[in-house]
């Protein structure tokens, strides 16, 4: 087992560094506008001292090493046109606290809300009538078939209102990190479409597991109704979710677009978007390095819990007969 | 036979099971009786769709969930199974009294859990003990059945053990569960030639060591003239013939069970074609009238499309459900082969 991470983790560093060494031929692709904050009103003469003093007129070997050597040290450069002049690092270490601090919560949200409704729903397709499954069923088909922009529009401003008179639910309709309870509305956005998510592939794998002969055969032994559920089908269905679950730690460490720009989160979500368009180059680089970063990091985190929960992936070399 | 004095450690009367397939009522048990006697094993023997996994299936409460007895009794220990509603009901008798092998050990056992953990979870359920005991059961049960290196083979996975290991492992299972019945639903059928026998011979020692009664539901008659003291035949739901393994093989009342022994390959003549039963089982979903069997069979008199024959006893514990045996019945006489299979008097497997 050990092995096997010591390598992946070699694996991914020479994907990194591939990445890196890709992202650099790229930007020096872009137009040069993007080091500048008003390149139109400025000289040639200006703009070569500038570019001068970047370095960026350095043969690209030179560059490409400088580029790596900041990388160890942890400097990512300093952003031209976003915010003149202040350290990339300095910029990104104010916003993903609270991306991925709303992030983590609403993730712990939609899994103790999403496992237990798919469990619930998966036990319920054995009763008489269904109940649980179908009021289940028309919760992720609604989810899922209304447009995200349309719910969250209504879960802002339902929660948002107060009722009779009384402050019942009335909670802050923007983001301040200060207020706690100006978090709920946020993390109800980004947590219901999750919840949809687990419920719906968690009972469809509980449902397939429930039919599987080895669940039969626990039966024929004797073993109670719960601790099958517990014990054989949860613990099957899990290992697919796995997939799942990784790839929303992802999500919420990139923070949501649309949810931090309608409850005014000042996150992650939307920060790459806006320096593609404002061209600042620098804090392009950087974001999608971090992105990379992120991505490979989950990648490894993915496959070694997936190695963790299903003993059939075995990381050693087989040993004799199966 | 003096067992067959004895009183039935499971009787079944006149059992009926439906199923309900889109809005269609499939009849797949029609009044069937049998008396299982302790200590004996008995093979149910027909083809497939005949009813037989479905006939043990509701006395272990496992019918699916569209399917419902719908009269008729299952006696077990004083209790009739068929009022059992809840799953708690049945957990007095699933493990604990009833216990069974399925046909593919490939995917009864859980891939996710070792195999001794899920030997040590029949153990802790009905042997009531726990941790280290426990343990030490699930090492002896595993070395009763055939697996050496019992400690190391308790932390293996099922994908680590071949075909016939797991159905050691799942014969394992059973007998950890200490239950008086024990039902074997085709336990070869998915297995090797060569591994067939060694798990036969398993069962029939585990039978022994653990006092087990045993019903095999089995196609294959080589299997049932292995391992089985009484047999019944059944066909379209339904019991036709029962008897002693003799008596069925060497003296068979019933047309079917005369052309199911014909279709054997053992009783073919060499460079002649294998015989084959005509025409299909009937379709369940239709009513039957008289004898299911009819259709199929050349020598079939009027009655048998018209009347349901009744279970006419040959000897105290040959029966057979045909009007050939009614006195007034002409005088039908089997095939050839048949015939000369009662001259014989030879099993075919001996």
């Amino acid at each position: 087992m050990a092995k096997y991470i010591i390598k992946r983790v070699l694996r991914s560093l020479l994907t990194m560094f591939i990445i890196i060494t890709i992202l650099f031929a790229l930007l020096r692709l872009m137009p040069i506008e993007g080091y500048f904050e008003n390149f139109d009103k400025m000289s040639s003469t200006q703009i070569q001292v500038k570019l001068n003093s970047l370095g960026l007129n350095d043969p690209l070997p030179k560059q490409l090493m400088r580029f790596y050597q900041q990388l160890l040290q942890g400097d990512l450069g300093v952003s031209n046109v976003y915010r003149r002049g202040v350290a990339i690092t300095e910029i990104i270490g104010e916003k993903i606290p609270i991306s991925i601090k709303l992030g983590l919560i609403s993730l712990c949200i939609s899994l103790a809300v999403g496992l237990p409704l798919g469990i619930l729903m998966a036990r319920s397709t054995r009763t008489r009538f269904k109940i649980g499954d179908r009021l289940g069923t028309v919760f992720i088909v609604i989810v899922q078939a209304v447009p995200s922009a349309v719910y969250h529009i209504l879960i802002q401003f339902a929660g948002s209102q107060t009722y009779i008179g009384k402050e019942i639910l009335g909670f802050p309709m923007l983001f301040d990190a200060a207020n706690p309870k100006s978090y709920i509305l946020p993390v109800i956005s980004l947590s219901i479409g999750s919840i949809a998510y687990y419920a719906m592939w968690l009972r469809r794998y509980m449902v397939d597991e429930s039919n599987k002969d080895y669940i039969r055969l626990a039966r024929a032994k004797g073993v109670p109704g719960g601790a099958i559920s517990r014990r054989h089908v949860f613990r099957n269905a899990f290992v697919p979710m796995v997939q799942y679950i990784r790839n929303s730690i992802l999500f919420t460490l990139m923070g949501s677009l649309y949810v931090e720009s309608l409850y005014s989160v000042p996150g992650m979500g939307g920060l790459l978007v806006t320096a593609i368009k404002r061209q600042d180059n620098t804090l392009v680089q950087a974001l999608v390095l971090i992105y990379a970063v992120i991505s490979i990091l989950g990648l490894l985190f993915g496959d070694i819990l997936m190695g963790i929960v299903d003993p059939r992936i075995s990381f050693a070399k087989k040993e004799g007969a199966r | 036979m003096g067992e067959q004095l004895q009183n039935p450690i499971l009787s079944i009367e006149d059992l009926n099971v439906k199923f309900t397939l889109r809005g269609q009522v499939l009849h797949a048990i029609r009044g069937v009786s049998l008396d299982v006697h302790p200590g004996e094993s008995i093979a149910i023997v027909g083809e497939s769709g005949s009813g037989k996994s479905v006939f043990v299936k509701c006395t272990m409460g496992l019918l699916d969930a569209n399917g419902q007895i719908t009269g008729g009794a299952i006696r077990y220990n004083g209790m009739d199974l068929t009022s059992f509603r809840t799953d708690e009901d049945w957990l007095k008798i699933r493990g604990r009294e009833i216990a069974m092998v399925f046909q593919d050990p490939m995917t009864s056992l859980n891939p996710l859990k070792t195999i001794g953990k899920q030997i040590q979870e029949a153990v802790e359920l009905h042997q009531g003990l726990k941790g280290a005991a426990a343990y030490r059961a699930v090492l002896e049960v595993l070395s009763d059945v055939g697996i050496d290196d019992a400690p190391r083979r308790y932390k293996q996975y099922p994908h680590e053990f071949s075909g016939g290991m797991r159905q050691r492992v799942v014969i394992a299972i059973a007998v950890a569960c200490r239950p008086r019945i024990l039902i074997c639903d085709e336990p070869t059928t998915a297995l090797d030639v060569t591994i067939q026998t060694q798990i036969l011979e398993l069962i029939k020692a585990m039978q022994k060591k653990y006092n087990l009664t045993t019903i095999y539901i089995t196609h294959d008659l080589g299997v049932v003239a292995n391992v089985a003291d009484r047999i019944a035949v059944m066909y379209a739901g339904d019991i036709v013939e029962v008897g002693t393994c003799e008596e069925v093989f060497y003296d068979p009342r019933h047309p079917y069970t005369w052309a199911l022994l014909s279709s054997l390959p053992q009783l073919g003549v060499k460079n002649e074609p294998l015989y084959a039963i005509q025409g299909t089982p009937p379709n369940l979903f239709h009513e039957i009238r008289g004898d299911a069997f009819a259709p199929r069979n050349p020598r079939a008199l009027k009655i048998d499309f018209l009347e349901r024959p009744p279970m006419f006893a040959v000897t105290q514990t040959h029966k057979a459900r045909t009007w050939l045996l009614d006195p007034r019945a002409p005088q039908v006489a089997p095939p050839e082969h048949i015939r000369a299979l009662r001259e014989k008097g030879g099993n075919p497997y001996a």
